[in-house]
């Protein structure tokens, strides 16, 4: 076996070492482009996620979000909730909300939205909508009377084209706001709020006592707590943490929530992502089986040359595996610079999506191994049957018929 | 040496096959170098073919040093066309990617020597042969009657038992056939090298201590040259 594996491998290295150059580098170039088509749509997808869940994390439900248990509107005296689930190691901040429906009015245009009564010193360091307003102020602690509307609704913000808006609106003007218990406030805009995001832009903010006024809600009454964890990753043993500290509430990590939320858009992206690597891999490993035939078909009768004075059919086929092996390898290389090539552009110059989020395509190291591995496995494949197929032929057969 | 005991070849079945060797019988002594004279389609090629073990035999019996190879399977037959057997193709059938050199040492890494026993070994071949200077030639780079002679290296780098060559001068001229043929001659007479070879040209038979005639698939006749 030794001296087959000698012998295959030094019959690929003359090959190489004498082959067509040319041919060489045409087939290292396609196999680099069949193995940039393997990883980057996945990256592109990996981007894409990890912005949404971000925005899903840096908005409606931080690391970890709490919710009423069974079927209750709101979580009973989330205070006492907060003070549990800020005593747990881990735990970087946490605040309570109430989001309530609504219809906003303006100039007799009428928006329906979903108004999030927060607590606007806290959501520093929950949140980023502090930091999003785009025109006029945040609210304040004492804000009473004051609206934060999302750029969509407000009819200024990317979108607005899209969705009902009021037309216009900016800080200082007076909006109508009718809760669906029926109560009706006017509230000064106070701001502008523009996340490029439907969840964000879409929505309105008020002070979290205004929804207590509201609704009558007394004992620290929420529909959500929100925290943020110290360490990324750490979300389900902080998860667990706060279970063991005694709150029964529902408990989700962002992730459990962006699974049923962004699941479904994920799930087409992961079909799309699924077929496109499944075609890459089909077209992959036709065109590997393609070249190494062609190779084989054109060596035929040196394969039974090599037959002929006593080469052994085994070292005859390892000899192309090892070719084939060889050409993947170089692509995957050649595959592998262009792929870095083009995350280290897109980097600097992200895919901008909806005008202003930007999509940067994250590098999925495990994706890079299995497609390496894939690919390579398949070259193994692909050089080793063609010549297992031509090796079995007679001597004569293959010496003198083409 | 050789014994070949009615031997057949039939390709295709039935009132159709194609009868190309009829039961053939001969027997060739250790140190003979025997030219397989006959028209073409006589059945000459077939019989070199069956007895490099390139090619099954339909019937009969063949051995090489009392050994039945013509039934052995086909790892052995290779192991035995590696070691024992060296044959010499019409066409030269060099690798065209692999040196001179290393067209020649390859079969000896094949059975296990090491690259640098395998190039000494294929030097020396190439030095009997003249062609030691052109190790590291291509194949494109040297005329035919070189290619033809880095074949014949090739051939008995490995001190084979027999050298059999089908037509080894046919794509030569006169000058380069004279220089192969020699070079048999010497391998014959100084190494006491078996040889067979096919051939057509009626003056090669001049090199050779032996001459059997085929015709039609039947071996017609057995004429001995010269006395060893």
């Amino acid at each position: 076996m030794i001296n087959d594996i000698r012998v295959g491998a030094l019959i690929a290295y003359f090959s190489v070492k004498r082959g067509n150059k040319k041919t060489l580098m045409f087939i290292v170039f396609v196999l680099s482009l069949i193995f940039m088509n393997l990883v980057f749509l996945p990256s592109m997808i990996g981007g894409m996620t990890v912005l949404f869940t971000g925005m899903m994390q840096d908005y409606p439900y931080g690391d970890i979000v709490i919710e009423p248990s069974g079927d209750n509107t709101y979580i009973n005296n989330a205070d006492s909730v907060l003070q549990k689930v800020r005593a747990v190691e881990g735990v970087r901040a946490a605040t309570k909300r109430l989001d309530a429906g609504a219809s906003i009015e303006h100039k007799q245009k009428v928006v329906g939205a979903t108004i999030t009564g927060l607590l606007p010193t806290e959501e520093y360091d929950v949140s980023q909508y502090p930091y999003i307003i785009s025109e006029g102020d945040f609210l304040g602690e004492l804000s009473r009377d004051e609206i934060i509307i999302g750029a969509m609704i407000a009819g200024t913000g990317f979108g607005s084209e899209i969705y009902d808006n009021l037309g216009e609106v900016r800080p200082g003007s007076l909006v109508d706001v009718t809760y669906s218990n029926g109560v009706k406030r006017t509230y000064k805009v106070k701001g502008i709020m523009e996340g490029s995001f439907e969840l964000v832009d879409l929505n309105a903010l008020v002070n979290y006592k205004e929804i207590e006024d509201v609704y009558g809600l007394e004992e620290s009454k929420a529909t959500s707590v929100v925290v943020r964890v110290d360490k990324q990753g750490s979300e389900d043993q902080v998860k667990d943490k706060i279970r063991e500290a005694g709150v029964n509430e529902q408990i989700f990590t962002w992730a459990d929530k962006s699974e049923t939320l962004i699941k479904q858009a994920m799930q087409s992206m992961g079909a799309i992502d699924t077929m496109s690597k499944f075609v890459s891999l089909i077209v992959g490993a036709a065109l590997v089986l393609i070249i190494i035939y062609i190779n084989v078909l054109n060596r035929k009768k040196e394969i039974g040359i090599l037959k002929a004075v006593g080469i052994t059919p085994r070292s005859i086929v390892l000899s192309y595996a090892f070719l084939s092996t060889f050409y993947v390898s170089l692509g995957i290389f050649a595959g592998l610079i262009l792929y870095f090539s083009l995350m280290f552009y897109f980097q600097v110059n992200p895919v901008v999506f909806y005008e202003t989020m930007e999509i940067r395509p994250q590098i999925d190291y495990m994706l890079l191994i299995e497609s390496i591995v894939t690919m390579l496995t398949l070259s193994v494949i692909a050089g080793i049957l063609p010549a297992w197929s031509v090796s079995k032929e007679s001597i004569l057969k293959a010496i003198w018929s083409r | 040496m050789i014994l070949v005991k009615n031997l057949k070849r039939y390709y295709g079945t039935g009132e159709t096959a194609v009868k190309a060797l009829k039961g053939v019988s001969f027997e060739i002594k250790k140190g003979e170098f025997v030219a397989i004279m006959g028209a073409s389609g006589s059945g000459k090629t077939t019989l070199l073919r069956i007895l490099a073990l390139l090619d099954d035999a339909t019937e009969g019996e063949y051995t090489i040093r009392g050994l039945e190879v013509s039934s052995l399977p086909e790892a052995e037959r290779s192991y035995y066309r590696l070691t024992q057997v060296g044959y010499v193709f019409q066409d030269y059938a060099l690798i065209n990617e692999m040196s001179a050199a290393e067209n020649v040492y390859i079969l000896s890494m094949m059975e296990g020597k090491s690259r640098k026993e395998s190039y000494e070994i294929a030097l020396e071949a190439l030095d009997k042969v003249g062609l030691k200077e052109k190790h590291n030639r291509i194949p494109d780079e040297l005329s035919g009657g070189e290619k033809q002679r880095v074949a014949i290296a090739r051939a008995i780098a490995k001190k084979p038992d027999i050298l059999f060559a089908d037509e080894p001068c046919a794509n030569l001229d006169t000058n380069n056939s004279k220089q192969v043929l020699d070079v048999f001659k010497e391998l014959n007479e100084k190494y006491g090298q078996t040889i067979v070879m096919v051939t057509h040209e009626l003056w090669h038979t001049e090199y050779v201590d032996r001459v059997i005639t085929f015709e039609d698939g039947n071996l017609v006749s057995d004429e001995k040259k010269r006395n060893r």
